[in-house]
């Protein structure tokens, strides 16, 4: 949130805390472990993120009010004009609502244009048919649809294609190495840029990191990491370059029967598309330094892209509306109001102690600790309160922007999806292709195969932020 | 998860059969007949001259038989196990005065095609043989024409030099209407988006095979001309074959799920009489 905004931002109640008692603080702590457990067994319980964060939200607001915690009243402009907006509002992160919201919308408009089904299709045919091309194809492409769309709508296109692709070429077989890989790479790539996950949009934003200087300092990993990824999947899976040359000619035949135009309905739309994303990665990248965009922030530009892909669709911009994911949404703006509760009881100075114990450590020790401890959370429940909550602990420790704990915690909460099913959104929906396509993994099974990758990664990151991050 | 169904429809939709033509060589011949041998000659020579020009016949003499060779249907495949030929030259009703009520193909013909899998050319019976037709213009037939490329190649391998080779694919406009009124009793299908997508979707797939037949034989001496449509199988077919005055259709016979004709061939093989069939 922008802090000429709206004077009582978040992290505000941090710097000057209330006394609290600490039984009150335990009883909310008791709301926020209930809150992270229901999330963790989302699936168990049937219940969408929005819905178990709304309740909690629902819950811990009357609390707090009965507690008299809430910092009731108006809230003051830059302008010293007084605002009047509910008090469950404020603590609401309203950039990092606008530029999901605008990006979800941008990107599924422009999915509409048929640009990103004709890469992923072109690149297939590049790719002759060959499985291990087909691998570091499908792999590259993970990473950079994860990097510039985000992680979710990367392993939807990308494992669709796989499952089509594959069976076209008869190598059925080799599908679920594929998908667990793409699924994989989602939360690699999804390190990309400060815009490629929620965790990096969060913490980034918290740490005060720009788009650039994000880029610069995860893409080195991101490229050794995929690569590493994609060497260690292609041998477990045996995957291999076909053999004869009579297997390569039927391959590029069976290929060639891609017709990467097919989804295109408007050439022009298309071009469009394809010009509009570009601006709008560069427009993201430089946002920080472009007058008045700069004093709008990323939000404003998510938006604004959205309301032009949009216009395109003037009369019928229903059907775009009813595609945004509203759970996720949702679940954001419920998450934010908890975790300001939680901020208001006291319940996040309590965890900022360990925290601080932690990062007491020394920035060897202690960034270590944290990366390794945010990757384990991250793997059984959901990284984005996790991230949430450590990015504001670690703002009101007067952590500098600098640091490699604001590191640890972005590669602890983004790889931290790799060791389990439920531990990212896109291994999730990984799962779910492998399961639409009548193929058996089962949450152990998944954890069996995937916990080499995650060790090596999670090692891999906590040596590249402690030796090149620090 | 209807992000992932909707692009897994994108890309099963741009996933596409591609033809690739397999020319086909008929070099043994036998001709069906229940006339004496002068006239099975005489017939032979008619039925060699209306199919002299087509590219894929071979030069060698054709094996006739007359009316004592294969009186019954166990005569006939037998005759058809010895001599193992590439293609089998008969008309409708052999050996029986069926033919004067035209509602069947005869025992001999149907039982042919649905035992053997050699391709039989059905000819109009001696008295309505026209041998001066040729085959310039040709039509294939079906319901399914994408992916069909055996039926591409048969249609072209009797398709003559510089002639027309037309691929037609009819929906039955009967069994869409009844797909749509159903959708439209279901509340959560939204019956408009039904149905322009689904006659959209029909027309497009064969539409698409076409495109690749013509630009597979685009360096060939035959023009490959589409004819996709909605419409009534048995009278749209009829309509074509007049419109385009073809010399012979082509069409699929056998049905993987019955033991009868396929479904569409039937009708047409009992009703459109004075053309030539190339029955697979």
């Amino acid at each position: 949130m922008n802090p000429t905004i709206l004077a009582a931002a978040p992290g505000a109640a941090a710097a000057t805390p209330h006394a609290v008692p600490l039984w009150v603080t335990l009883i909310f702590c008791g709301l926020l472990l209930g809150l992270v457990l229901c999330l963790a067994f989302e699936e168990k319980i049937h219940a969408k993120k929005s819905v178990i964060a709304g309740s909690f939200a629902v819950l811990s607001l009357l609390a707090a009010a009965a507690f008299g915690i809430l910092p009731l009243g108006p809230v003051t402009n830059s302008f010293g004009e007084h605002l009047h907006m509910p008090v469950f509002m404020q603590g609401v992160d309203w950039g990092v609502i606008g530029i999901i919201l605008g990006s979800s919308v941008f990107v599924d408009v422009t999915s509409r244009s048929g640009l990103f089904t004709w890469i992923a299709l072109k690149l297939t045919k590049k790719s002759g048919g060959d499985p291990l091309k087909l691998l570091w194809l499908y792999g590259g492409m993970t990473v950079v649809f994860s990097a510039v769309l985000n992680n979710v709508t990367a392993m939807i296109i990308v494992g669709s294609l796989t499952a089509v692709s594959l069976e076209r070429l008869n190598r059925r077989e080799k599908l679920l190495g594929f998908l667990l890989i793409e699924g994989l790479l989602t939360n690699i790539g999804g390190l990309l840029t400060l815009i490629s996950s929620v965790p990096n949009i969060i913490v980034g934003t918290a740490a005060g990191i720009s788009f650039v200087d994000f880029f610069i300092a995860a893409a080195p990993f991101v490229v050794v990491a995929t690569g590493i990824t994609l060497w260690m999947g292609a041998r477990q899976f045996d995957i291999k370059k076909l053999a004869t040359e009579a297997q390569r000619e039927e391959a590029a035949r069976q290929v060639e029967g891609f017709d990467e135009n097919d989804g295109i309905e408007s050439p022009g739309f298309f071009k469009f598309g394809a010009i509009m994303t570009l601006l709008f990665i560069a427009t993201i990248a430089t946002t920080s330094v472009l007058p008045w965009v700069s004093d709008l922030g990323m939000a404003w530009v998510a938006l604004a892209f959205a309301v032009i892909m949009i216009l395109r669709f003037k009369s019928e911009p229903d059907q775009f509306y009813r595609a945004v994911d509203w759970d996720l949404i949702g679940f954001f703006v419920a998450l934010f109001m908890v975790i300001n509760v939680m901020e208001h009881a006291q319940v996040l100075g309590l965890i900022g102690k360990g925290l601080a114990a932690i990062i007491g450590m020394g920035e060897v020790s202690g960034g270590a600790a944290l990366l390794v401890s945010s990757a384990g959370f991250s793997s059984v429940t959901d990284n984005i309160p996790l991230a949430a909550m450590l990015a504001k602990i670690l703002g009101g420790l007067g952590t500098p922007g600098d640091s490699p704990m604001w590191w640890s915690v972005i590669f602890g909460a983004n790889l931290g999806g790799n060791i389990t099913p439920i531990g990212s959104a896109s291994t999730l929906v990984a799962v779910t292709i492998i399961h639409s396509n009548k193929l058996k993994l089962s949450f152990a099974g998944f954890v069996k195969k995937a916990a080499p990758y995650a060790l090596v990664q999670i090692v891999l990151a906590t040596a590249y932020v402690l030796i090149f991050l620090r | 998860m209807s992000l992932i169904d909707q692009f897994q429809s994108v890309f099963r939709s741009a996933s596409k059969p591609v033809y690739r033509p397999t020319p086909r060589r008929f070099e043994k011949v036998l001709l069906l007949t229940d006339l004496p041998t002068a006239e099975a000659n005489a017939y032979a020579e008619q039925a060699r001259a209306l199919v002299m020009k087509a590219r894929g016949m071979g030069a060698a003499p054709w094996v006739i038989c007359d009316g004592d060779a294969a009186p019954t249907v166990g005569d006939l495949l037998a005759l058809i196990e010895r001599e193992q030929p590439d293609l089998v030259v008969a008309y409708r009703n052999l050996h029986s005065g069926g033919w004067r009520w035209p509602y069947t193909l005869g025992d001999h013909v149907t039982v042919l095609t649905q035992v053997t899998d050699v391709p039989v050319l059905l000819l109009p019976r001696p008295d309505a043989l026209d041998p001066s037709r040729g085959t310039d213009t040709v039509m294939a037939v079906t319901d399914h024409l994408a992916g069909d490329a055996r039926l591409v190649d048969a249609g072209l391998a009797f398709t003559a030099p510089k002639g027309t080779l037309f691929l037609s694919h009819v929906e039955d406009d009967a069994v869409y209407a009844r797909y749509i009124a159903v959708i439209g009793k279901i509340p959560n299908l939204p019956t408009d988006v039904a149905e322009t997508e689904l006659r959209k979707r029909m027309l497009k797939e064969p539409a698409d095979y076409i495109a690749s037949v013509q630009a597979a034989l685009a360096e060939s001496d035959v023009t490959v001309k589409a004819e996709v449509q909605m419409g009534h199988h048995l009278s749209t077919y009829r309509q074509l074959v007049q419109r385009h005055g073809i010399d012979l259709l082509v069409l699929n016979t056998k049905d993987d799920d019955q033991l009868a004709m396929h479904g569409l061939a039937h009708p047409l093989a009992v009703e459109l009489r004075d053309v030539p069939l190339l029955m697979l």
